[in-house]
C-alpha cells in the first residue's frame, strides 16, 4: 500500500525533475530564441535604415535626374536650337557640375548632338525648298525683264523724240536695276546667271555692270589694259554681276559727292578690276565676314542673309566659286573706304581685235592707246615699216611683260600675243602687205592685230580714220617717201582715175598701139619705184585731164 | 566695224549720254551732216563723245550713219553731237533738202555726154 504513494512520490519527483529539466531546456531555448529574435530585429532595423538611406538616395538621384532632364528640355535644347541660327548664343551646361563626366552627362550630350544634326538637316531642307521656290520665281521675272528690255531698246531705236527718249532711258535704267536684283537673287538661290553672252571686251563688262546701278554717274572707270582684252563668253555675265555688286556696295557706303574709282590693270595671273571708294569703310570683323562671304567656301543659307536679305556678297561668293574668279575685300582703300579687287585669271581671258569689233561707244578708252595718239608724228603711215613701226612695236609689247614672258594659257591664245617677233617683222617688211596703213595706225595700240591685216573692204569709219594723220603729219602722198608697201583706197582711186584719164588722153591723140599705151602708163611717173610718188604724179595728170 | 555684235548689248544706250535724252540744241536732224574739226581735244571728254569724234575723224557723216556705227539710238547721238557742237569740236550742217539734190537722170545724161565727148 505504501508502495503506491512512494511510487506516486517517485513518479512525481521524476516527473518534476523531468519537468524541470524540460522546463529548463525549454526556457533555454526560449531565451535563445528571444536572443535570436532580438538579433534579427536589430538586423532588420539596420537593414531598414539602410533601405531608407538607399531610398532617400534614389529619390535624390531621381530628383536630380528629373531636374537635369527638365533643364535639358527647358533650357539647353531651346538654346541649342537658337544657336543653330545665331552662333554667338551660349548653350548652358548641366545643372550639376558633377554630371558632366558621368554617364548621364554623356547621354545628355548625345541627345544635344542628335538635336544639332536634326536641326542642321532640317534647316538645309527648308532652305533648299525656299531657294527652289525663289529660283523659279526670279527666273520668270528675269526672263520677263529681258523681254521688257528688248521692247524698250526697240523703242529707243525707233523714236527719237527727246521727251519720249528721256522716259525710255529712265525706264531702261529702272529695268536694268530690277534685272540686277532678280538676277542676284537667282544666283544666290543657286541658279545660273541666266544669260549667255558672246565673248566681250572686259571694259564692256565693267561698264555694263556700272550701268545697272543708281549712282552710275559717280563711277570713274580707268582702263589701263591692252586694247582688246576680252572675257571668254561664259565669264562675261558673272564679271558684270560681280562688278555691279561691288560697285553697288561702294556707292551705297560712300557719300554722294565722292567718286568711286575703278581701275582695270594687268596682273601676272590675269587682269584685276580694283574698286576703291572713299566711304565709311568696314570694321575688322565686318571685313572678315565680307571676305568669308565673297570667298564662297562655305555653302550659303538664305536664312543667314538677314532680313531683308543682303544678297550682294552672297551672290559674289556663289559666282567666284562657280567661275574660278576671286574677290578680295581684305585691304582698306587708300581713300579710306573699302578696296575690292576682282582677279580674272588668264584662262578666263581672251582677245578681240579692237579693229574688228570695237568696245561699246560709252566704254572708256584704254590709256595705253593714248601714247601714240598724243604724238601722231611718231608714226607716219607713209614711212617704210621696217624703219618706223618695227622699233615702235616692242614698246607696247614688252611693257606688260606677262604677255611676253608668262607661260600662262593666255600667251598661247590663237592670237600670237608676241609669241615671237618674227611674224611681225615679216608682216611689216613685206612690201606688198595688203593693208599697211590701218596696221600701222593700230600697230602700237594693238600689235597683235598686225598679223591679221584688216580687210580692204573695211567700211567707212576706218577709211575716215586714215584721213587725219595724212593731213596732219605728212603732206598727202609725199613723193619723198622711198617706198610704200601698198596702196590706200585713195591712192588706188587716184591711180585708176589716172589710168582712165591717160587712156582717154591717148585716145584723143594719134592712135597708138596698146603696147604704146602700156609704155606711156609705166613711163609717166618718176623713175623711182615708189607707189606714192607714182600716185602724186598721176594725180596731177588726173587734174589736168578731167576738164576735158 | 565688221563685227556687229549679235547678242544683247552689255552697255545700255543711256550710259553714253549719262541718262540725258534732251540735246542741248534742237537743230540736229537725222540727216544733219556732222564734220569733225581739228580743234584740240579736251582731256576730260566723256568716252562716248570721244568715240563719236574718232568715228568722224576729220570726215563727215550724217547723224543717222554715226548712230549706226556707234550702235546707239539716234536720240543718244543727237545728245552727244549737240554737246560736241557746243564745244566747237564738231560742225553740224543741216541736211541737204530733197529738192536741191541733183537729179539722177540729169547726172546720168551728163555722164553719157562726157563719155560721148571722149570717144
Amino acid at each position: 500500500m505504501i508502495e503506491i504513494p512512494e511510487l506516486a512520490a517517485g513518479g512525481l519527483a521524476a516527473g518534476t525533475l523531468s519537468a524541470l529539466f524540460l522546463g529548463g531546456g525549454l526556457l533555454r531555448t526560449r531565451r535563445q530564441q528571444a536572443r535570436q529574435q532580438a538579433r534579427q530585429h536589430e538586423e532588420i532595423a539596420t537593414l531598414r535604415s539602410h533601405l531608407d538611406v538607399a531610398r532617400q538616395e534614389v529619390a535624390h538621384a531621381t530628383r536630380a535626374f528629373t531636374a537635369e532632364v527638365a533643364h535639358l528640355a527647358q533650357q539647353r535644347i531651346p538654346a541649342e536650337a537658337t544657336r543653330a541660327a545665331h552662333p554667338h548664343i551660349q548653350v548652358p551646361g548641366p545643372l550639376h557640375a558633377d554630371v558632366d563626366g558621368s554617364e548621364l552627362g554623356a547621354g545628355l550630350e548625345d541627345a544635344l548632338e542628335g538635336l544639332r544634326t536634326a536641326i542642321a538637316q532640317e534647316r538645309k531642307r527648308v532652305d533648299a525648298a525656299a531657294r527652289a521656290g525663289m529660283r523659279g520665281a526670279t527666273r520668270e521675272i528675269q526672263a520677263g525683264l529681258y523681254r521688257l528690255q528688248d521692247v524698250l531698246r526697240g523703242l529707243q531705236q525707233r523714236y527719237d523724240d527727246p521727251e519720249l527718249t528721256q522716259t525710255l532711258f529712265t525706264l531702261d535704267h529702272e529695268n536694268e536695276q530690277s534685272l540686277r536684283r532678280a538676277q542676284v537673287a537667282a544666283v544666290v538661290c543657286g541658279a545660273w546667271v541666266g544669260l549667255a553672252r558672246e565673248e566681250s571686251h572686259l571694259v564692256e563688262a565693267v561698264t555694263g555692270g556700272q550701268a545697272r546701278l543708281v549712282g552710275y554717274h559717280r563711277v570713274r572707270v580707268h582702263h589701263h589694259l591692252q586694247d582688246g582684252t576680252a572675257l571668254v563668253s561664259h565669264a562675261v555675265e558673272p564679271v558684270a554681276i560681280i562688278v555691279a555688286e561691288l560697285l553697288d556696295n561702294a556707292l551705297r557706303h560712300s557719300s554722294p559727292d565722292t567718286d568711286v574709282v575703278v581701275n582695270l590693270e594687268r596682273a601676272h595671273h590675269g587682269v584685276t578690276v580694283t574698286i576703291d571708294d572713299a566711304g565709311v569703310g568696314m570694321a575688322t570683323d565686318e571685313r572678315a565676314h565680307a571676305q568669308r562671304m565673297v570667298a564662297g567656301k562655305d555653302p550659303i543659307l538664305l536664312s543667314e542673309l538677314g532680313d531683308p536679305p543682303r544678297m550682294g556678297l552672297a551672290a559674289i561668293g556663289q559666282l567666284t566659286r562657280q567661275f574660278d574668279l576671286s574677290v578680295d575685300l581684305s585691304s582698306p582703300s587708300p581713300y579710306g573706304g573699302v578696296r575690292a579687287v576682282l582677279l580674272v585669271r588668264s584662262h578666263l581671258l581672251s582677245h578681240i581685235d579692237p579693229a574688228e569689233r570695237r568696245p561699246a561707244a560709252s566704254a572708256p578708252r584704254s590709256t595705253r592707246k593714248a601714247d601714240p595718239k598724243t604724238d601722231p608724228h611718231a608714226e607716219v603711215p607713209s614711212r617704210p615699216y621696217a624703219d618706223d613701226v618695227a622699233p615702235a612695236l616692242p614698246a607696247p609689247r614688252t611693257a606688260p611683260d606677262p604677255y611676253a614672258a608668262a607661260p600662262d594659257p593666255y600667251a598661247t591664245a590663237p592670237e600670237p600675243y608676241a609669241t615671237a617677233p618674227d611674224p611681225y617683222a615679216e608682216a611689216h617688211t613685206r612690201p606688198d602687205d595688203p593693208a599697211p596703213a590701218p596696221a600701222a595706225r593700230f600697230a602700237p595700240a594693238s600689235p597683235e592685230s598686225a598679223p591679221h591685216p584688216a580687210p580692204e573692204e573695211d567700211v567707212l569709219p576706218r577709211r575716215r580714220r586714215r584721213v587725219r594723220p595724212d593731213v596732219a603729219s605728212a603732206p598727202r602722198l609725199t613723193p619723198t617717201a622711198p617706198a610704200t608697201p601698198a596702196r590706200t583706197p585713195d591712192e588706188t582711186a587716184a591711180a585708176l582715175g589716172a589710168l582712165q584719164a591717160a587712156t582717154a588722153a591717148a585716145r584723143g591723140d594719134v592712135p597708138r598701139t596698146s603696147a604704146d599705151e602700156d609704155r606711156l602708163d609705166s613711163s609717166t611717173p618718176t623713175p623711182t619705184p615708189n607707189a606714192s610718188a607714182d600716185d602724186t604724179h598721176v594725180d596731177d595728170t588726173t587734174e589736168g585731164n578731167t576738164p576735158r | 566695224m565688221t563685227g556687229r555684235r549679235s547678242g544683247r548689248p552689255l552697255v545700255p544706250a543711256y550710259l553714253a549720254t549719262g541718262g540725258v535724252a534732251r540735246p542741248s540744241r534742237n537743230s540736229l536732224e537725222r540727216l544733219s551732216v556732222l564734220t569733225g574739226t581739228d580743234g584740240p581735244l579736251p582731256t576730260d571728254l566723256p568716252a562716248a563723245q570721244l568715240t563719236l569724234l574718232e568715228t568722224l575723224d576729220g570726215g563727215s557723216l550724217t547723224v543717222v550713219e554715226t548712230a549706226a556705227l556707234l550702235e546707239l539710238p539716234v536720240s543718244a547721238v543727237r545728245v552727244l553731237a549737240a554737246a560736241l557742237v557746243d564745244q566747237g569740236l564738231v560742225v553740224a550742217r543741216p541736211p541737204i533738202p530733197y529738192a536741191a539734190q541733183p537729179d539722177t537722170d540729169l547726172l546720168k545724161r551728163v555722164a553719157d555726154g562726157l563719155r560721148a565727148l571722149k570717144l
